[in-house]
């Protein structure tokens, strides 16, 4: 074989190879992780595996499933039922629907979902004793507590990235097809849609009489159950987390990074031009007198009500915060992505009680 | 850099094209088509003189000092190499005109790769990603996510069509013959069976369409889409010129054949 050959194939060979690290067959099979917690455990979703962390040790309970299987993938925020079950889908190439024993980490059922075409990216919500699972491909598919199909899938349309909202007799479901659906869990019918001008990515927030959601329009829209939606107030960038209610405040937060507190009685801002630290995705979180914020930038920032720095931490030497943080107790738990470890534990003084990093 | 100057002006063209279709059913394929089309004539100049190259070297073939070097150093393969390359010089003629239109399409197919699967954005972090690559003054929020439907294809996965319960895939054999048709279309003919450049030439059409031909059978098929239109107006701007050698499309057709002039 001559040099000129032996170069051109060595040529194919290295185009073959940077094309092929560019992207993967199909979408791309990513994201940021998913968490959860009950008062001892917390949950965490991210690539092969489901982690079981406890919460007074610091240390792993169990991983599901026990070996990597690279058609799992998961990153959804695991679903903790009041029976006992914690439920949760697969975004890989194996699209199951897994409901898991969180004392043993051991699966309860399994069910493929062959005729499913999108992946799960939402967590699913359990009402009446039936799980409403949203996928991607539009649908949302209804199973019952032990994982039989109970009932037609409801056709939303779009793509969804979100657990549907209840309050307790209809759905609120947000869908990137720019819209909050009102379904009819009885009938399975869309009863309204409400145009929000932009994408919704994330879930709606309940209230009394309705929900409120944030979209990509940059706008809260409030929707009653008769499917009625008004834009109440503005951002300065695309939404993307589900609004916080606490009591009569709404508080929210944008891609600018700008964080925003609602008085809902008055429809007025308290406050909107806080930039804690880069931009926000996660669902800001509020305990107590504290509104908590994780910014992309990786940070952890603790505001009191009149928007007031009362600390912040860098979570980590690097990492972006995406994922919503969550309470358990008196800890604040934090899942970095890309980041020094996989799940952090701060006080409310903002003191890191622990980290954990599951062993390799 | 490659974020800035090459993804970046990618992702925001194709998203201007899809706004400016109407971004309905079936625009996003419209809109890859009419991307392919300004890239094309974006470096129409650069495809313009190497199709003017592949010419000089089909003519060649039958010059008289080409043949009778060839004849002169048949045995001598090293003595052969370094007159044709003065005989080049001399003429100013890049013997790798035939390679060179192929070859400088792959950053442009990398890029485009990637800037499909950021337009797609089939997850919250290729969302985001989107998000933070669009201009500032495109106001794309109406047009997200993007309708990935074409014809019969999602176009954010590779192509197949169910036939009795086989997954053909379509656009990955139309792929890997557009591919071989340009390839032949600008091989030069060659009477010389020691001929290296010809050899070459014979070498990427062959290599081409299957590597081709892989791509489009396993990544998303926004890209085939690429290939084929590509393919499609690079045989029509070379058979404008009126040199296409269609004869090599045949078995054996490359041997002793010249174009029509």
């Amino acid at each position: 074989m001559n040099i000129k050959r032996l170069t051109l194939i060595s040529l194919f060979v290295l185009i073959a190879f940077v094309i092929s690290s560019c992207g993967t067959r199909g979408p791309i099979t990513t994201n940021w992780p998913g968490l959860s917690a009950d008062a001892d455990r917390a949950y965490i979703a991210t690539g092969s595996f489901v982690y079981a962390v406890d919460l007074k040790t610091n240390k792993e309970v169990w991983h599901y499933p026990s070996a990597a299987d690279s058609k799992q993938i998961y990153y959804s925020n695991p679903l903790l039922t009041t029976d006992g079950q914690l439920l949760i889908g697969s975004e890989g190439s194996n699209r199951a629907f897994v409901s898991i024993n969180p004392e043993t980490g051991k699966d309860n059922w399994t069910e493929p979902f062959s005729g499913a075409k999108g992946s799960w990216v939402a967590s699913p919500l359990v009402l009446n004793d039936k799980i409403y699972a949203p996928n991607s491909d539009g649908f949302i598919y209804i199973l019952d507590m032990k994982g039989k199909s109970a009932g037609d899938p409801i056709d939303v349309g779009g793509t969804l990235w979100s657990a549907p909202a209840t309050d307790g007799t209809v759905l609120y479901v947000a869908s990137l097809d720019h819209k909050l659906h009102v379904i009819d869990p009885a009938s399975g019918k869309i009863t309204d849609s409400v145009d929000l001008g932009g994408a919704a990515p994330s879930s709606p927030v309940i209230a009394k009489d309705g929900a409120y959601v944030g979209s990509f329009a940059s706008k809260i829209e409030f929707v009653n159950s008769k499917g009625h939606g008004e834009a109440i107030t503005d951002a300065s960038n695309w939404i993307w987390g589900t609004p916080t209610l606490d009591n009569e405040t709404l508080y929210y937060a944008d891609l600018n990074g700008s964080v925003y507190s609602l008085d809902l009685a008055t429809g007025k801002q308290n406050w909107g031009d806080v930039k804690p630290d880069g931009p926000v995705v996660a669902r800001l979180l509020v305990v107590g007198d504290q509104i908590y914020v994780a910014s992309e930038a990786g940070t952890l920032v603790a505001l009191d009500r009149d928007a007031k720095t009362v600390w912040d931490k860098k979570v980590g030497d690097k990492g972006q915060i995406y994922t919503s943080p969550v309470v358990s107790g008196d800890l604040i738990l934090v899942a970095p992505y890309l980041g020094d470890f996989m799940l952090a534990a701060y006080d409310a003084e903002g003191k890191q009680a622990w980290t954990f990093t599951p062993a390799k | 850099m490659w974020q800035t100057f090459i993804i970046q002006p990618m992702v925001n063209l194709l998203l201007f094209i899809y706004n400016l279709l109407g971004h309905g059913p079936h625009t996003f394929g419209l809109a890859i088509i009419l991307f392919t089309i300004v890239i094309r004539l974006v470096t129409w100049p650069l495809n313009a003189s190497q199709v003017k190259g592949a010419q000089a070297m089909q003519e060649l073939q039958t010059d008289k000092e080409w043949q009778d070097i060839q004849k002169k150093y048949a045995k001598d393969r090293e003595k052969l190499a370094q007159e044709q390359m003065r005989i080049y010089k001399d003429r100013g003629i890049n013997p790798f005109a035939s390679c060179l239109p192929t070859l400088i399409q792959f950053p442009i197919i990398i890029g485009l790769y990637q800037s499909i699967s950021r337009a797609m954005a089939a997850t919250p972090l290729t969302m985001l990603q989107l998000a933070r690559t669009v201009y500032p003054f495109l106001n794309i929020q109406n047009i997200i996510p993007l309708n990935s439907h074409f014809l019969w294809m999602d176009l954010g996965r590779p192509e197949s069509i169910a036939i009795f319960g086989f997954a053909l895939p379509t656009l990955a054999v139309i792929v890997a013959l557009t591919t071989y048709i340009q390839s032949k279309l600008t091989m030069p003919a060659s009477t010389n069976p020691n001929d290296q450049t010809a050899a070459m030439s014979g070498m990427m059409s062959i290599y081409m369409p299957l590597m081709l031909g892989w791509f489009a059978l396993n990544f998303a098929s926004g890209i085939s889409i690429y290939f084929i239109t590509s393919n499609l107006l690079g045989i029509i701007q070379y058979a404008a010129t009126g040199r296409a050698n269609w004869r090599n499309l045949l078995p054996g057709g490359n041997k002793n054949s010249s174009p029509k002039k």
